[in-house]
């Protein structure tokens, strides 16, 4: 491939050196100059994880193809502390606790940056505003607009330098206290290496082929082409795995490439690993997979018919897991109730969208330890099940956490690491695989969507006599973590209320679907997003206020959950309280509500300031409200 | 991903005219690559191979600028941050200053141009409507005997339907030339899912002129996109607006009339609604920018600016 020369400032240091004509800056300062600050989080001018200054301007290096770099002067986020010391900006983030995860950082320290050069003075809205091509998805944004501010702060004299080191402790205690998070220094620096940071010597690049398909047998595959082309230095599909095939958090139902069929588009068909990505993405193109289509099922209650396709052969009925739960006689408790509703509540799939995208980088070592670093949250699972998969004595398979970009239960699942395994053995390199963002979206675990059916029977008084819940899942292809998700759904979904008739019912249903997995409450909200929102209907119809309806109804220390678990004390009395309190609630059953209430009286007229967008600049520089 | 064998730097309009002719049929011009890129990815075009791009952002001819009171000329590549920051730009094209600070974020207006925002034609374009408003012209170029020629078009007429133009094999967008208009009252509205970097579902330029007496228009100009593949002029609101005095009744009637206009092919209700608003939201914020807050009810301004 023919090579372009790039002369540029880079960090303070003069550079010429050859660069490949498709390279964005963001690959070059990341691949060729080892600058790993700066990454790829979307690789669509999205998210903002690789912002970079080029003669002191602020942009997106994924969106800048390296050619524009020639004579310019660029500095990425490790510029900020050439000195050896963190800059007060990434200092104001160490202190104010803006960093989580920490892969959004070096992007936002950037942006953040850029801010306060361009107005010293900026205040809470300008700064938003400025850094509203950046995103986060842990902290919420406020902690980062704080350390802003506190930067912007102690620049101007405002705050001492002081206010930027850690708060005094109360004779050493912790809790309740202010502390900074030790890990804080690598994240703002951008010091910190993700597995898609990290390289070895002689390292091999892994990109998978996924089926279009959601649901078919795949009659053949034929690497060959693919095996022949210069640069590819191994191709693995099904075939290539010694072991038990199969992982799952549950059931291990899940092949580590598809095998004999696909059933959700975006499943891995086969892998590549060749010198470059690019050599192995184009390879991928050369394998050949002739499909035979199937029936794909894509509604969990049409999977649940009979007669409809089967997705899992071990699972003839398409149910994933079933879990009842059975306390009291629900008819006789419906029958003493003064009031019967019922409702059906729905959610969507939700993705985790954390903004480091799978990445794993696998070796064998010289004592034959097949080793794979990914930022998985399972990884002692993980290592149980490679091991039977590639059958070899747990002793010679060994996981290593590298730090997690955002997981949120979306890296519970052992999606791509057994590709990498299986390759690093064949080819006897290191192999690193780093996910797009497309890929990431397709191919792993969403939220569960369900359909809950919601049916509860009071008195007058409001106390609750049954509850009969039934909640239907779309697990998706593969089981994953749905077995557990439906499980935490039935224990938990009727909430902290005594009932004292109970039947609860969640079904986890495979379809062709992406599957479902692990996310944040894990099945939880979904059933009680239906308890919760039924409350605040009953409450209405019985023209009680909604924190009394819980109150009356709320377990107390000593009560036994629905499942027969004695809970020595039960803060959800305390936690209601709170809640009012903190929301001002105005008394009173929601029906006796007008416009004009005073519980959302920010300030004078008694109706709740409309929610806006925040401010926009003038041409000329200044704020004004957006429109 | 996009690939490419050559990446080439042309520094003139000639130079790039003899890259485009030697790999005629195997290249593609790239200014910002802010479409390119996302274009060339998994989901869209997928793995796309161009043996040659040919990045004409850094001709200086595409870069220039020429304004005084009557007209105003910019190279296409501008960025579009250009379009807030250079008080120039901002004086005589009254509503491009808000349609640059809804456009993706501080950083992508950087990247992005307002040449590759018209060939890309996109029916949600946010560059597009103002320029229409302004009665653009696109200024195309081309060679061929080694003698570089140059033809005009209207910008609306330029712009054939979705991803669309009468842009030719071998051409290339050098400039954009329109009215200027200082002094007039201008406002982009733009909706969508979030605040910044949005594709609008629906947006609305609006630049007004008031007369004398600041209760009539002198001149209104409204364009809107997002509703249809074009982007379009609303010139039968303008007429009608220009027929009599300026009152509420007036702007409510006007706000009326382009609703029947919206044909996208999703979300035809809820665009009807926004269109209806945006249309007084656009006058009011005009109106008032063009100095005639006397002739608006304060609780007109409250619900609308
Ligand atoms: C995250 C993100 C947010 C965005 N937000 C917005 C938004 O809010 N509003 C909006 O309208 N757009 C938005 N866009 C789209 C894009 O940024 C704009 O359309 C931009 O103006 C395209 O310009 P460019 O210079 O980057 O085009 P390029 O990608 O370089 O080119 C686009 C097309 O135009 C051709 N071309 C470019 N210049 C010329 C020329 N001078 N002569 C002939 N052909 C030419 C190219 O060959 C290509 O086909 C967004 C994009 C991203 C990635």
């Amino acid at each position: 491939m023919p090579e372009m020369r790039i002369e540029a400032t880079i960090n303070g240091r003069k550079i010429a050196r050859a660069a490949k004509p498709h390279q964005r800056l963001l690959d070059f300062l990341r691949d060729d100059l080892h600058l790993t600050g700066a990454k790829e989080g979307c690789g669509a001018g999205e998210c903002g994880t690789c912002s970079v200054f080029i003669d002191g301007v602020l942009f997106k290096s994924c969106m800048v193809p390296v050619g524009k770099a020639q004579g310019k002067t660029i500095e990425t986020v490790e510029a900020l502390t050439r000195t050896g010391e963190l800059s007060v900006l990434q200092k104001a983030f160490h202190k104010a606790g803006a960093s989580q995860c920490g892969y959004c950082i070096p992007g936002m320290v950037m942006a953040a940056t850029a801010a306060i050069r361009i107005n010293p003075f900026a205040d809470r809205e300008e700064i938003k505003e400025r850094l509203g091509g950046n995103i986060c998805r842990c902290t919420g944004y406020q902690k980062i607009f704080d350390a802003v501010e506190l930067a912007r702060d102690v620049q101007n004299g405002k705050l001492p330098v002081t206010a930027l080191a850690e708060d005094e402790t109360a004779d050493g205690k912790y809790i309740g206290a202010n502390v900074r998070r030790l890990d804080a220094p690598s994240k703002v620096s951008g010091a910190l290496k993700y597995a898609g940071d990290m390289v070895m010597p002689d390292m091999l690049h892994l990109q998978v082929l996924r089926s279009p398909h959601p649901h078919a047998l795949i009659e053949s595959i034929d690497t060959s082409e693919a095996e022949a082309m210069e640069g590819v230095e191994g191709v693995i599909t099904w075939a290539d795995v010694p072991g038990e095939d199969g992982f799952g958090v549950f059931v291990h139902d899940q092949p580590i490439m598809a095998r004999g069929k696909v059933r959700y588009v975006g499943e891995a068909v086969a892998a590549v690993a060749a010198e470059d990505a690019v050599i192995a993405r184009k390879a991928l193109s050369k394998i050949k997979v002739v499909y035979k289509l199937l029936a794909a099922l894509f509604d969990a209650e049409a999977a649940m018919q009979s007669g409809a396709p089967v997705i899992h052969d071990y699972a003839p009925d398409n149910v994933t897991k079933h879990i009842p739960i059975r306390k009291g006689d629900i008819a006789r408790g419906f029958a003493e109730s003064d009031l019967v509703v019922e409702e059906t509540y729905s959610t969507q799939p939700i993705e985790h969208a954390y903004l480091e995208p799978e990445a794993g980088l696998a070796y064998v070592d010289p004592d034959g330890v097949v080793t794979v670093i990914s930022p998985s949250q399972n990884i002692t699972h993980h290592r149980h099940m490679l091991a039977k998969i590639i059958a070899k004595p747990i002793n010679k398979v060994r996981f290593i956490m590298s730090p997690v970009g955002g997981g949120f239960g979306g890296k519970e699942d052992m999606i791509y690491q057994g590709m990498l395994a299986l390759m690093a053995m064949k080819t006897r390199r290191p192999v690193r695989l780093v996910f797009t963002r497309e890929e990431s979206i397709i191919s792993t675990a969403k939220r569960h969507p369900s359909k809950t059916v919601l049916r509860m029977g009071l008195t007058r008084e409001g106390r609750i006599k049954a509850v009969s819940l039934k909640m239907i899942c779309d697990g998706g292809a593969y089981g994953l973590s749905t077995e557990g998700v439906m499980r935490k759904a039935a224990i938990l979904g009727a909430g902290p209320y005594n009932i004292p008739n109970l039947q609860v019912d969640t079904y986890g249903i495979y379809t062709n679907n992406t599957p479902s997995g692990a996310f944040r409450s894990f099945g939880a909200l979904q059933t009680q997003f239906a308890t919760e929102s039924h409350l605040d209907i009953c409450a209405e119809k019985l023209g009680l206020d909604p924190f009394e309806i819980r109150r009356i109804n709320a377990m107390r220390d000593g009560a036994e959950t629905h499942t027969k678990q004695q809970l020595k004390s039960v803060s959800y009395l305390r936690v209601l309280e709170a809640a009012e309190k903190a929301s001002k609630w105005e008394q009173g059953a929601p029906v006796s509500r007008g416009d004009r209430r005073a519980d959302l009286t920010p300030v004078g007229e008694g109706v709740r300031a409309a929610c806006s967008l925040g401010a926009r600049f003038e041409a000329n520089g200044k704020l004004e409200a957006a429109e | 991903m996009l690939f490419c064998d050559e990446y080439l730097m042309p520094k003139t309009l000639d130079e790039a005219f003899a890259a485009m002719e030697s790999h005629r049929g195997r290249y593609k011009l790239v200014a910002g690559a802010t479409d390119i890129y996302p274009w060339a990815r998994e989901g869209r075009a997928g793995d796309v191979e161009i043996p040659v791009l040919i990045d004409i952002a850094g001709i200086p001819e595409l870069n220039d600028k020429k304004i005084d009171d009557k007209r105003t000329r910019f190279g296409a590549a501008m960025p579009i941050q250009r379009f807030l920051d250079d008080p120039q730009l901002a004086r005589a094209l009254p509503c491009m200053p808000r349609c640059a600070v809804w456009f993706a974020d501080d950083q992508l207006r950087e990247s992005a141009t307002i040449g590759g925002n018209i060939v890309n034609a996109s029916p949600a374009g946010d560059g597009i409507p103002p320029l229409v408003a302004h009665k653009a012209e696109v200024e195309l170029a081309s060679r061929s005997n080694g003698r570089i020629s140059k033809r005009r078009l209207p910008l609306d007429l330029f712009i054939t339907g979705p991803g669309r133009s009468e842009m030719a094999e071998g051409e290339i967008l050098t400039a954009i030339e329109c009215e200027s208009l200082p002094g007039y009252g201008g406002s982009f509205e733009k909706v969508g899912h979030r605040r910044s970097l949005v594709i609008s579902l629906v947006c609305l330029a609006t630049l007004v002129k008031l007369d004398a007496s600041g209760k009539r228009f002198e001149d209104v100009r409204l364009a809107i996109g997002g509703i249809g593949p074009v982007p379009l002029r609303l010139a039968e609101v303008e007429k009608f607006l220009l027929s009599g005095p300026l009152d509420e009744g007036r702007l409510e009637q006007a706000a009326e009339m382009p609703v029947h206009l919206v044909q996208s092919r999703t979300r035809q209700e809820y665009r009807r609604e926004v269109v209806r608003g945006f249309v007084m939201r656009g006058l009011v914020n005009a109106v008032r920018r063009a100095g005639g807050h006397a002739v608006l009810t304060p609780e007109l301004e409250a619900s609308y600016a």
